[in-house]
């Protein structure tokens, strides 16, 4: 019961964290130490809130730890080794995800970690408004924000 | 163009119309290159088998409160405490002792396992232990019962005011508020009152009355007489003699102006109440009223 609650979401709050963080192994920790709270204090939360509260838990380790740290990010890329494109798209490509990594690192950190909840780990809004605790409209406006402010800097504006 | 739109378009939730329109539009293509990209990214990999595994290690020893999520213990538990319930009350029922009693103007025979014989007159309870029987012969006796005891090992009667030791031997106990009677009819019984130790032969009566012993004659019949529905007094006070007749008859008893502790010699009729009344009148001089389930004795010269 608890250890399926660990698979199929320790995933996510990794991720969850991770963009906030833009930090491996602080991840990592975090995750461990939300579940950790979750084990020692399951008597009390409900398995149907178990998860909430996880990313409640996940949400203010965080904040605890990051307070002023500078965050930088690194993503890997899927499609390293689509090698039928040409040198010269090859290189455009690259160039373009670096202008989208540093243009990511100097997002907010809420609309950094929707836009990416959403790319990467493809949750929908309403997913992404319940484990910020926020309503629906705001992660569309941080979406919304996001990929405005991403454009603007890859292009350049 | 609505709120929010680039979400929208994300999402699929664009209108037509709306969706022409921002095809057109010169950053189009941007957004469109964004997306492609980012949906290439990757997040760094998280190996889930090794964060169960630290957290195995990390979590603390706390085992029990795992347990408390089965549902199944809080049944477990109940079931427990249901089986012991049964099982105590089991064990507590199969030790428990074997109860007679008689209630007023009733009479009871009890055979015993070892085939003594008891006979309860009215209002008399006696307690024992079916289980124990063969190992000790112990009754414990409020009120009147005759004893045939089959010989055997010692056979004890427990009252309130004395303890009766047999061995095998047909005898009388009566044990009433303050009034104490052995009387042995066959063998050797052994009186144990007070202290003291008094042993009956055959034909010979103990009685104490308020603890103090007094000396009686010997029984002449070979069973008491209430066995032959009669009750049979030599210089008892009248108060035990009333108390006797309540409880053969089943009947309340009042006085007036009598002296209780004149004593009576004599006997009654256990199944004719005019006759029996008469006994008691006669001879003590006084007078008695039968009204329903009431009598009232009262002096002879004193105003009813």
């Amino acid at each position: 019961m608890f250890s399926s609650l660990f698979k199929t979401n320790s995933k996510t709050v990794f991720n969850y964290i991770y963009y906030k963080f833009g930090n491996e192994e602080k991840a990592y920790d975090v995750v461990q130490e939300a579940f950790v709270k979750l084990w020692e204090n399951c008597a009390k939360v409900s398995p149907e809130k178990a998860k909430a509260y996880v990313y409640t838990v996940a949400n203010n380790l965080y904040l605890n730890v990051i307070k002023a740290e500078k965050v930088r990010l690194k993503y890997a890329n899927k499609s390293n080794d689509t090698s039928y494109e040409s040198p010269e798209f090859l290189l455009e490509e690259k160039e373009y995800k670096e202008k989208l990594d540093r243009a990511l690192n100097s997002l907010p950190e809420n609309q950094r970690t929707t836009f990416l909840l959403n790319r990467i780990d493809g949750k929908k809004y309403a997913e992404i408004a319940e484990m910020e605790g926020v309503s629906v409209k705001a992660i569309e406006k941080r979406m919304h924000l996001a990929l405005k402010a991403l454009r603007d800097q890859i292009e350049g504006i | 163009m609505q709120e929010n739109y680039l979400a929208k378009w994300l999402n699929n939730e664009l209108s037509e119309e709306e969706l022409a329109v921002f095809k057109k539009s010169a950053e189009y293509a941007s957004y469109e290159k964004l997306i492609d990209v980012s949906g290439t990214l990757k997040a760094p990999d998280f190996d889930v088998d090794k964060a169960i595994n630290d957290f195995k290690n990390n979590k603390p020893q706390k085992d029990i409160k795992v347990i408390k999520m089965n549902p199944m213990r809080k049944i477990f538990r109940i079931a427990a405490a249901i089986a012991v319930i049964f099982v105590a009350s089991y064990f507590y029922i199969s030790t428990l002792d074997e109860s007679v009693s008689t209630q007023y103007a009733e009479r009871s025979e009890v055979m015993l396992p070892d085939n003594s014989e008891i006979i309860l007159n009215a209002d008399s309870r006696i307690t024992y232990s079916e289980k124990n029987w063969d190992k000790e012969r112990n009754i414990s006796l409020q009120g009147e019962a005759f004893f045939k005891v089959a010989k055997g090992q010692k056979f004890t009667v427990a009252t309130e005011d004395g303890l009766v030791t047999v061995l095998g031997t047909q005898f009388n106990v009566e044990n009433r508020k303050g009034f104490f009677e052995v009387s042995c009819y066959e063998g050797l019984v052994s009186v144990m009152f007070n202290g003291q130790e008094t042993k009956l032969p055959a034909g010979n009566s103990f009685m104490a009355i308020n603890g103090n012993v007094l000396k009686t004659e010997a029984p002449v019949n070979t069973i008491p007489s209430w066995m032959s529905n009669e009750s049979t007094f030599k210089s008892i006070p009248l108060k035990y003699v009333l108390n006797e007749f309540e409880r053969q008859y089943n009947i309340e008893v009042k006085t007036q102006n009598v002296n209780l502790d004149q004593l009576f010699t004599g006997s009654f009729s256990n199944t004719n109440i005019n006759l029996a009344l008469q006994s008691i009148s006669t001879p003590s001089q006084i007078k008695y009223e039968l009204e329903g389930n009431n009598v009232l004795f009262y002096a002879e010269n004193a105003p009813k």
